[in-house]
């Protein structure tokens, strides 16, 4: 009985700590499904808005339900800034067109944790809400970790919701398939790019100001975030919807479970073992060609 | 005798001011070896970091910017050495030497298994896995007990600043000297094509996965010696700084703000960017990253080629053609286009035997036979979409059958690789013009004469022959991209025909052609195939290819509706309803 309890709860935080992650990979898919461009700033831009929620409690007392409209906005207009003033003036195809715009998202994610670690230093920090535990028949969860998974599961089925149902939508969907095609056909991929990486760049700014009651964060920790947000939107194959949640769950679950039986460091080993393994079988993603916007 | 010299004292004149930067070099080199046995230590440990640079960005060139795989991880490879390195320097109380050999060979060891399974990768998704990969060294290396651990460990046997310097200017100069070897040498050259067009270099006999696993192998090579000489500079190892995920991106950006791909850019950006954050870091400790960040963000929107590319601008720095320019052809010494004696006229070379090949539930083709026989023609004619391309790929082993059997000579194709098949003496051409952007059109040529010809002489006379053949001796140094629509297919024929190939395989090579252009295409394939040579072409240009066929098999949907002699296929009906047309509407090719 006790096992069945413990791979219960192994299982369910797993899910959990999936949508979290899901969450925090989700503006770098909807970049990538669009404008086939990984955006290295990433992590720092979830990074900065978790600062920023720090600053905001510490300021007024005030929780997720202030920080987070004010980051979404915020980073709303930094995406638009960032596209306008750097990704636009790049040519983004050809060969070379992805290391350029690597390199771009690189610099810019150098400069925006460097100026993170000017204002707010090199410490950990978290803010203290939904700090209780919920109980679950025998079981007990933290409630920053059911907040956190409901948000992110619930804003997944909202973006998908809006990707295949409205307007906009299918003009995105569109714009990622086939850019020229859509051009040609009068679209204005031009503003779709900007709208999508505007939109990615809030998504960060969105989940960073809630994730900081998780997980604490530092000016630094920006580097790390992109990278599990990456390995996440590659297991579940780039700018694929479905597979990305596909992916957080598999990826959750294998976290908790290894690092509850084999310890936090071979938890880590674990994840990238598994994602060479399937980039080595099945480099499309967990579910190919299937389920992409 | 004045008429010959000349251009002899030119080309010399050339040479000595392209050997210019070498002299350039040397002088830099120099300085940079009195500052490491006469300056301090600040500077000579500044001389250090800046060739471990050096070196790190070299290693990363050769897979990332000469084969085009770009790789997130090659610091994995830093770590390997560093601790192959401390491990030899702890355990068995090696000379530091002695030490760097070792972890240079555990590397190229280590590197030749991953090398051949991670190639398999393309783009982002082999830059991530590599990235994966140096993770988890990292984490084995935390977690053993072996070097000291997450912790660390003091290495018994440290050089003085001095002698570390001096070392590490050594490799960087052999980084740079290798790196120029390579591209002059014949697998530079395929590691350029292989990074254009993979296919494209199958296509000419190019065993690309040997040749990526090789450079692979070199740049872990180069980065296990960057990190043991680290190793001895620093007298300590620990897994945070031995696998340095900033060592990583410094050293990308290094290469990208000189130039990827090229053989000064990774040089330039190393100095440069060592240069410029010592000054920061002296200036600005705090800002120096957002400084450095700034920097990148400037170089990639007014200097995307790199430093490199503002000199390329004037002519400099630009890399010399393979073994150019194309020594003249003496009629004595010609050589056959193809190989002299390859059977009789009649024998059949090639045979298709009731080959399918399905895509889901598409069948793209239906038990379709096809035999090639020596000295003739065969025509493949039929609407877009009946599968003829498909074909193509399958005799050439770039796709694979579902059913059938594919024979040359007495040779079962079945699961070999495309080089193969290219080398066993099958060559084709592509429906859309593959060339290789990076390469002239000499190189080109002598691509495929590599493989075919016996030894590099032979090789290069037969590509200068070749070049000759096709009109092209004044374009030789021109890139494929700068020539026009007509000449690029011609080059392309000539990519082929430089297997000297028993077989060949044409795909709507004369579309799109003019008149005088389709005339020299008929009078090279009269010459293929006096020599023996079997052809068989894909046209939709009717009249271009009738005129020429020997054998006329004509595909729709999949199966083969009709096949024989051209004047007898072309009046049977069921050929006139699928594809020419009853005359009712105006044919398209016409």
């Amino acid at each position: 009985m006790l096992q069945l309890q413990t791979y219960l709860l192994l299982l369910l935080t797993g899910i959990m700590w999936g949508g979290v992650y899901l969450l925090m990979a989700f503006g770098l898919n909807l970049i990538y499904g669009v404008m086939k461009v990984v955006n290295l700033a990433h992590g720092d831009f979830i990074v900065v808005a978790g600062l920023l929620a720090v600053t905001l409690y510490g300021a007024f007392q005030a929780g997720p339900v202030l920080a987070i409209p004010l980051a979404t906005l915020l980073f709303l207009l930094v995406g638009l800034a960032v596209y306008r003033g750097l990704l636009a003036h790049v040519d983004t195809t050809g060969s070379q067109g992805e290391l350029r715009t690597l390199l771009i998202t690189f610099g810019l994610s150098s400069i925006i944790s460097n100026i993170a670690l000017l204002i707010w230093g090199g410490q950990y920090q978290s803010v203290p809400f939904f700090q209780s535990a919920v109980r679950l028949g025998p079981l007990f969860l933290p409630e920053s970790l059911i907040v956190s998974s409901l948000v992110a599961f619930v804003l997944a089925f909202a973006v998908q919701f809006w990707l295949t149902r409205t307007r906009w939508g299918r003009l995105v969907r569109a714009t990622a398939q086939s850019e020229l095609g859509a051009a040609s056909c009068g679209l204005n991929t031009g503003r779709i790019r900007l709208l999508t990486f505007a939109l990615g760049a809030a998504m960060a700014g969105a989940a960073g100001a809630l994730t900081v009651v998780l997980i604490p964060v530092q000016a630094a920790s920006g580097g790390f975030v992109t990278v599990q947000a990456f390995t996440l939107i590659a297991l579940g194959g780039l700018g694929n919807y479905l597979g990305a949640l596909l992916a957080a769950i598999l990826l959750g679950v294998i976290e908790v479970s290894s690092s509850y039986f084999l310890g936090a460091s071979a938890a880590s080993a674990m994840i990238y073992l598994i994602f060479i393994l399937v980039l080595i079988v099945r480099p499309q993603g967990l579910l190919g060609h299937r389920g992409r916007i | 005798m004045t008429r010959t010299r000349a251009p002899r004292v030119a080309i010399t004149l050339a040479r000595l001011r392209q050997e210019r930067i070498w002299l350039l070099f040397g002088i830099v080199v120099l300085a940079a070896a009195m500052v490491a046995l006469f300056g301090n230590g600040d500077q000579a440990q500044l001389l250090f970091s800046t060739c471990l640079f050096v070196v790190l960005a070299y290693a990363w060139n050769i897979i990332s910017g000469l084969s085009g795989y770009v790789s997130f991880g090659q610091v994995g490879f830093f770590g390997i050495g560093a601790y192959m390195a401390a491990t030899c320097q702890i355990a068995w109380q090696w000379d530091w030497y002695l030490a760097a050999l070792g972890a240079v060979l555990a590397a190229i060891v280590l590197a030749l298994p991953l090398g051949t399974v991670m190639l398999r990768l393309q783009g982002i998704f082999f830059a991530l896995g590599m990235f994966g990969l140096s993770r988890i060294g990292a984490l084995i290396a935390t977690s053993t007990s072996l070097v000291g651990g997450s912790m660390g460990e003091p290495v018994p046997i440290v050089g003085t600043t001095q002698e570390t310097a001096l070392a590490m200017l050594g490799c960087a100069v052999g980084a740079v000297v290798l790196t120029a070897w390579l591209l002059r040498s014949p697998l530079g050259l395929r590691l350029l094509a292989l990074r254009d067009d993979e296919k494209a270099a199958e296509a000419s006999g190019i065993n690309t996965n040997a040749s990526k696993v090789t450079a692979f192998c070199l740049s872990a090579g180069l980065a296990a010696l960057a990190g043991s000489l680290y190793v001895w500079n620093v007298g300590f190892i620990d897994p945070g700084s031995a696998f340095n995920n900033t060592y990583e991106l410094q050293t990308i950006l290094m290469v990208l703000f000189g130039g990827i791909g090229t053989l000064w850019g990774p040089l330039l950006g190393a100095v440069v960017i060592s240069l410029i954050s010592n000054a920061l870091w002296a200036q600005f400790p705090q800002q120096q990253q957002i400084i450095l960040g700034a920097l990148i963000l400037i170089a990639v929107i007014w200097m995307p080629g790199g430093l490199v590319s503002l000199f390329q601008r004037f002519g400099w720095l630009r890399r010399r053609p393979v073994w150019g320019p194309p020594p003249p052809v003496e009629a004595e010494e010609r050589l056959p286009l193809f190989p002299a004696a390859v059977g009789n006229v009649g024998e059949p070379v090639l045979g298709c035997q009731e080959v399918t090949r399905r895509f889901g539930g598409l069948t793209a083709l239906n038990r379709v036979s096809l035999e090639a026989r020596s000295g003739h023609i065969v025509a493949v004619i039929g609407p877009n979409g009946a599968g003829k391309t498909t074909l193509f790929n399958l005799i050439t082993g770039f796709d694979r059958c579902n059913g059938g059997a594919i024979r040359l000579g007495k040779m079962l194709l079945k699961r070999l690789a495309p080089y193969r098949i290219a080398r066993a003496g099958i060559a084709r051409t592509f429906q859309t013009c593959r060339p290789f952007p990076s390469l002239t059109a000499w190189e080109t040529l002598l691509l495929p004469a590599l493989v075919a010809s016996a030894s590099k002489e032979e090789a290069i006379r037969a590509a200068a022959q070749m070049l000759e053949r096709l009109a092209l001796r004044d374009q030789w140094d021109a890139s494929p991209e700068s020539l026009p629509p007509g000449q690029l297919r011609f080059l392309e024929i000539g990519r082929a025909l430089m297997l000297r190939p028993r077989v060949l395989l044409l795909d709507e090579v004369m579309a799109g052609m003019s008149p005088e252009e389709i005339r020299l295409i008929h009078a090279l394939l009269r010459e293929a195939v006096a020599a023996g040579c079997a052809v068989i072409a894909i046209e939709h240009v009717v009249p271009a290819i009738m005129p020429i066929a020997d054998h006329v098999s004509v595909l729709d949907f999949g199966t083969t509706i009709a096949q024989g002699r051209p004047d007898e296929v072309l009046r049977n009906p069921a050929v006139i309803e699928a594809y020419l047309g009853t005359g009712e509407e105006e044919p398209v090719n016409a």
